[in-house]
């Protein structure tokens, strides 16, 4: 327990100190700062052009319900950006935290004392974790900041994106640890972008299709679908989409233009996340952290 | 008296279609003993000591840490290594890294602010505020021994410790390995300065090749009247073929401009 706070600790000092991740983080808060201010300077002086209300031969909108979509667009562009930099910084933790260790030399000194192998890599992972926490929190608070001078809206489904956005960042920090004990961080980061974004966001795109019905009964398709589905991380989310989606089909509805209901703005667009697929997450986290163990524990240095 | 280490046919190759690096390697080491591994470069000395320090896994053959496997973290409270080329996580200063390394030894905090301080003296870096990044080799090597004797260990394995040390850094090492042999404490040297071995080492094990070519005490090994450095050469050339002319031909071809 001793070595494993010690290595935490000072990975923690360590990371504190990499100017990578302070300037992501300044970046960060710059970044919503700067997205908050944006959006609501150009809501104010323009309201339809930040929503799409008001086309020809509809009829009138209520402002309050403008407002309301407005601000949950707002509040979900703030959202996407604590993301955006989760998964920044989940990158640039998992490229270094264990890998230069390894790399450098530093693990001869490191491991020639009585520290198990298991504890080191708990407390490398501790402090990984611990520091996305911080900054994903910071950049949270900042966030809740910028909502209250703006109007609001959506707190709740603030909260649970802050820890969704914490959750999926830990999961691709994993990723590219475990990565990153077998090969270059930098093929390692590679390999955990394709997986994890790319390749994850098009399969459950596919599969939130599918659910909807947008992709027939093909058989063959739909059991391709649902493995692949099974194969990549599924990223947590609260259900602030969907809730824009309804206010959206609710503006709609109100302006009386006799077109979809919103009930067909809210079909097919992906709820909060289930509990399937938060155990699936903690199964994921476990899986990555066991690997990231047996590549530290066979490595030779 | 139970040894400190014993490694019995100990073998070691990185790949399979290399020879091996370590190759039926035996010896003991007793307590108050200092223990010469001499070889050329490529001979399985690192290599030997990394398997007693637990960082590499032998393929064959046992070691024995303190009568237990050195993959054991308890085996290696005891155990102090300066690694050769030593490296440390490259944000933390001086003093952090030896807080941190004494945290991993277990020891308490009055223990840490007495130890710290006076060890930090010794590798004369006791002033040094920068972080490691910005360090020296020589720096690094200082820090390198710095971290293996705090813990007080009985056993000190430095790799060649001095390679990257000035004159007075030798001299300061030569004297902290006599220090520590008198108050019986069990060293192994690796080191290619074989007028240093000479000095400070009982017994001595030259390498070639991964296997032991000769292994006693000093006066076993180097006959009256000749030096470690004869006996060395003399062992490692009949051990390897003739190599010719050491030179590059455009070295000693007068005639090229």
């Amino acid at each position: 327990m001793n070595g494993t706070l010690a290595v935490a600790r000072y990975t923690l000092i360590e990371l504190s100190r990499r100017r990578i991740l302070l300037v992501l983080t300044v970046i960060g808060a710059l970044g919503i700062a700067a997205i908050g201010g944006a959006f609501k300077i150009a809501a104010s002086v323009n309201p339809a052009s930040i929503s799409f209300g008001g086309g020809p031969g509809s009829g009138p909108i209520d402002p309050a319900k403008l407002d309301r979509v407005n601000e949950i667009e707002f509040v979900i562009q703030l959202i996407g950006v604590i993301g955006f930099f989760a998964v920044l910084i989940a990158f640039a933790i998992g490229m270094t935290a264990i890998y230069h260790d390894l790399e450098s030399g530093a693990a001869v000194g490191i491991f020639s004392k009585p520290v198990s192998r298991l504890a080191f890599t708990a407390g490398k992972i501790l402090a990984a974790v611990a520091a996305m926490v911080v900054i994903v929190g910071l950049l949270s608070l900042e966030t809740r900041l910028v909502m209250a001078l703006f109007g609001g809206g959506l707190e709740g489904a603030m909260w649970v994106e802050t820890v969704a956005a914490v959750a999926n960042g830990v999961l691709v920090m994993l990723i590219v640890l475990a990565l990153s004990t077998w090969m270059n961080n930098i093929i390692a980061a590679v390999v955990a972008f394709v997986y994890n974004v790319v390749i994850a966001t098009v399969v459950v795109s596919l599969h939130n299709s599918l659910v909807a019905g947008f992709l027939g009964d093909n058989a063959f398709l739909n059991g391709a679908v649902n493995v692949a589905y099974w194969l990549v991380p599924h990223h947590l989310m609260s259900d602030a989409q969907r809730q824009l989606a309804q206010a959206e089909g609710e503006l709609f509805a109100a302006a009386g233009s006799g077109g979809p209901t919103p009930a067909d703005f809210v079909n097919g667009v992906a709820g909060a996340s289930d509990l399937q697929d938060i155990i699936w997450w903690a199964f994921l986290v476990v899986l990555m952290a066991a690997l990231v163990y047996l590549a530290v524990r066979r490595r030779q240095v | 008296m139970a040894a400190v280490v014993s490694v019995e046919g100990l073998r070691k190759r990185y790949r399979r279609r290399d020879p091996h690096a370590v190759d039926g390697v035996t010896f003991e080491l007793q307590p108050g003993q200092a223990f010469g591994l001499l070889g050329p470069n490529g001979s399985g000395k690192t290599s030997v000591v990394k398997m007693i320090a637990g960082l590499l896994r032998p393929d064959e053959g046992k070691i024995s840490l303190f009568g237990s496997e050195p993959g054991n973290p308890a085996a290696r409270a005891q155990l102090g290594f300066s690694p050769e080329d030593p490296d440390f996580p490259k944000f933390l200063r001086a003093n952090e890294v030896l807080d941190y390394f004494a945290s991993l030894l277990g020891l308490s905090t009055e223990e840490r602010k007495r130890r710290i301080p006076e060890t930090l003296a010794f590798a004369g870096l006791d002033q040094e505020k920068r972080q490691v990044r910005q360090y020296s080799k020589g720096m690094k090597q200082r820090l390198g021994i710095a971290q293996a004797i705090l813990g007080r260990p009985k056993l000190l394995i430095l790799d060649e410790p001095t390679a990257d040390l000035d004159p007075l850094g030798r001299r300061d090492v030569r004297a902290l390995i006599e220090s520590l042999k008198a108050s019986g404490v069990a060293v192994l040297l690796n080191s290619h300065l074989l007028s240093e071995v000479e000095l400070v080492c009982d017994t001595v094990a030259i390498l070639g090749k991964g296997r032991v070519l000769k292994e006693g005490r000093m006066a076993e090994v180097v006959p009256e009247g000749r030096t470690l450095e004869d006996v060395f050469v003399e062992l490692v050339e009949a051990s390897a073929p003739a190599k010719g002319d050491h030179l590059p031909s455009f070295i000693t071809d007068k005639d090229t401009p």
